[in-house]
């Protein structure tokens, strides 16, 4: 499902150059859930952020859903994370002043095909499945850090991707709500197959995923 | 998506209120001013009655008479050749105007050259005057012009009552005068049903023959209390031989395209300045000032140039200056707001670009909310202006002067509010489309 050949990412002001990535060779199989771990500042989400084409590497051949990407230009690249990729951040990035029905619909209005009745549609079957279709009409401020990350949640998979990117998504959470969104993801990863690549400070769910990989400065190390 | 667009503008503009304050209080105070200084634009150049000929309209208000000489001027150009220095001199003669005179032209001169201009279809001669007069004690002033039969055809003015003077009524200086409702309302205290009554203006009385509705221009040339035939004025101002006086003449074209010809005969006929050489022995030169309706009108306001043509260019040059300042200064104003608004949703724009959203997504939606800022700001400014313009009629601030709500200037004056209510809108927003994904998702993480 996805594939990185030599990938390295050059941080480069004008007196340093940082080695963010070095050399990273990856393959993650279709419904795998993945988990990577290593100490702040390894490269993790830069990582995360180049397979959700949201970084580019600095050299490196990345291959998502038997598609190379590495000559998209950004329309293509927008075309493709909207129908093949699914976010979810650690600070949820919901926006305020929609509703959680209206966020949740977000990735579908980028997508001419979509009509309004069947975005509303799909939006509250996502929303049902992360159990929240109760508070679709409330707003982010109204919701708990937890219910905040359901609707995130929610808004990833509402356009039924192939891959989630998940960063951190149970790092401001506290372990009982964490647990809940775990839950969530590894039944999304069991039921429906989906792909996830999940960065992690918290070795308790990694473990619960299928492969663990190490970063450390910047290399895989296992 | 335009509604989850309006929904989110709605709801962007209610919680940020002192932005929304600010900006809805510049676009609307914007199209406020534009549309009053349009207003007072159209009445005051525009067409409205009486003044539905003006574009077909030459003005001769005065004439100059001038002592032109010829100065001596030599340029020495020094050059060396072979170490050798080589004086070039050039001697030129302009003419430079060392005495000039401007005035109106008197009855006798416009009676003998003013006449018959062939291009012109219609003209009418007048003289500008005001009568002192008490009335139950308290003294009033009347403006009042002087005017012969053909003012009424040049000028369409609207009659309550009555009728205009004609030309044996002129011919005979018969004692008439056609007054407005303003000043019959100051004189007899109706503003109808006075005709055949009389008024008495500095020891004459005059039998009102006609009521006019009060003009709604304030311009010198139809603007007045009392209208009179000009033969009711003393024989020494009709008898006189002298070139100034205070009459005017006004032409009226067949089409604008023949007031150049009319300006031309007018320049020929100043050449007839050989007659009156032994009452102005100094001058040696006799211009006709003529004048188109707009020339005029800027001349009153700057008329620092001999060319009336080059003073309109110079106001209306100043006028452009002026009101692309109103709108410019807001302007300049919305965009820094936006840049601070548009900055503060970077986590948004992360999130939406991070979902599939592109560039021009990002760009469409900012500049959308501010079309729906600039129409809330447009209904307002409609609001306002309508307020002001009745505000300012009724106060009669501007005197006679009476503003009309013009719909197509409304129209005008809001699409430039929304070209740069889009222009604003447009800078930071396509700034912030271009910015990382990843950047604007560290800014200001919610």
């Amino acid at each position: 499902m996805i594939s990185l050949q030599n990938i390295n990412k050059v941080y480069r002001t004008k007196t340093i150059e940082t080695l963010a990535l070095n050399e990273i060779n990856l393959e993650v199989s279709e419904g795998e859930f993945l988990s990577i771990m290593g100490p702040s500042g390894c490269g993790k989400s830069t990582l995360l952020n180049i397979i959700g084409l949201i970084d580019e590497p600095s050299s490196g051949n990345i291959t998502i859903a038997n598609q190379t990407v590495n000559g998209y230009n950004s329309k293509d690249m927008a075309h493709f994370r909207n129908e093949k990729l699914g976010f979810i951040f650690q600070s949820f990035h919901l926006i305020n002043d929609l509703s959680v029905i209206d966020n949740v619909e977000l990735p579908l209005l980028y997508r001419k095909s979509v009509s309004a009745s069947e975005r509303r549609r799909l939006a509250e079957e996502a929303l049902l499945k992360v159990g929240l279709k109760n508070r679709m009409s409330h707003f982010p401020a109204q919701l708990s850090g937890g219910q905040k990350q359901r609707v995130a949640i929610a808004r990833a998979i509402v356009g039924k991707p192939n891959i989630i990117l998940a960063d951190e998504p149970t790092g401001n959470l506290d372990s009982a709500m964490g647990n809940e969104i775990m839950n969530i993801l590894l039944q999304l990863n069991q039921e429906e197959k989906t792909t996830i690549v999940m960065v992690t400070h918290d070795e308790s769910m990694a473990r619960k995923t299928n492969r663990l990989v190490r970063l450390f400065d910047g290399a895989q190390v296992s | 998506m335009l509604k989850n667009y309006f929904k989110l503008a709605i709801k962007v503009l209610g919680r940020r209120k002192f932005f929304t304050f600010v900006s809805l209080f510049g676009i609307s105070f914007t199209l406020m001013i534009l549309m009053l200084i349009t207003a007072f634009l159209q009445t005051e150049l525009g067409s409205d009655a009486p003044m539905t000929e003006k574009d077909n309209l030459v003005y001769l208000p005065a004439i100059s008479i001038k002592r032109a000489v010829k100065d001596t001027v030599v340029e020495r150009d020094t050059s060396y050749q072979e170490g050798i220095m080589i004086v070039d001199s050039t001697v030129t003669y302009p003419e430079r105007i060392n005495s000039h005179s401007r005035s109106n032209p008197s009855y006798y001169f416009v009676n003998k050259y003013g006449r018959d201009v062939v291009p012109a279809k219609n003209y009418s001669i007048y003289n500008n005057s005001s009568y002192d007069f008490f009335l139950n004690s308290k003294k009033l002033t009347f403006r009042a012009l002087l005017t012969d039969e053909r003012f009424w055809e040049i000028y369409d003015f609207s009659f309550v009552e009555g009728q205009a003077y004609r030309k044996t009524q002129v011919d005979n200086g018969e004692a008439i005068v056609v007054l407005t409702q303003k000043a019959c309302r100051q004189y007899f205290g109706q503003e109808s049903g006075v005709i055949g009554k009389e008024v008495v203006f500095e020891g004459q009385t005059y039998t009102v023959s006609g009521v006019i509705k009060d003009p709604k221009s304030f311009h010198v040339y139809v603007n007045a209390e009392a209208y009179i035939p000009y033969t009711n004025l003393p024989p020494a101002v009709l008898g006189g031989t002298g070139l100034m006086d205070g009459f005017e003449v006004v032409y009226q074209a067949h089409t604008p395209a023949d007031i150049p010809k009319i300006k031309k005969e007018l320049e020929h006929r100043a050449n007839l300045f050989e007659e009156f050489r032994d009452d102005y022995a100094t001058y040696n030169r006799l211009e006709m000032m003529s004048y188109t309706f707009r020339e005029r009108y800027a001349d009153n306001l700057y008329d620092e140039d001999d060319d009336p043509a080059q003073n309109l260019k110079t106001v209306q040059w100043l006028l452009i200056f002026l009101l692309s300042l109103f709108v410019i200064l807001p302007v300049l104003n919305l965009v820094n707001l936006n840049i601070s608004r548009i900055m503060e949703r970077s986590s948004e724009i992360g999130v939406r670009k991070a979902f599939g959203a592109h560039s021009s997504n990002i760009l469409f939606q900012f500049v959308f909310e501010n079309v729906i800022l600039t129409f809330i700001g447009g209904l307002i400014g409609f609001i306002l202006a309508i307020g002001m313009i009745k505000l300012i009629n009724e106060s009669h601030v501007l005197y006679e002067t009476t503003l009309g709500f013009n719909f197509k200037i409304f129209f005008y004056s809001f699409l430039i509010c929304l070209f740069f209510g889009v222009l604003s809108g447009l800078l930071p927003a396509y700034k912030m489309s271009k910015v990382h994904i990843v950047n604007a998702l560290k800014q200001n993480q919610r």
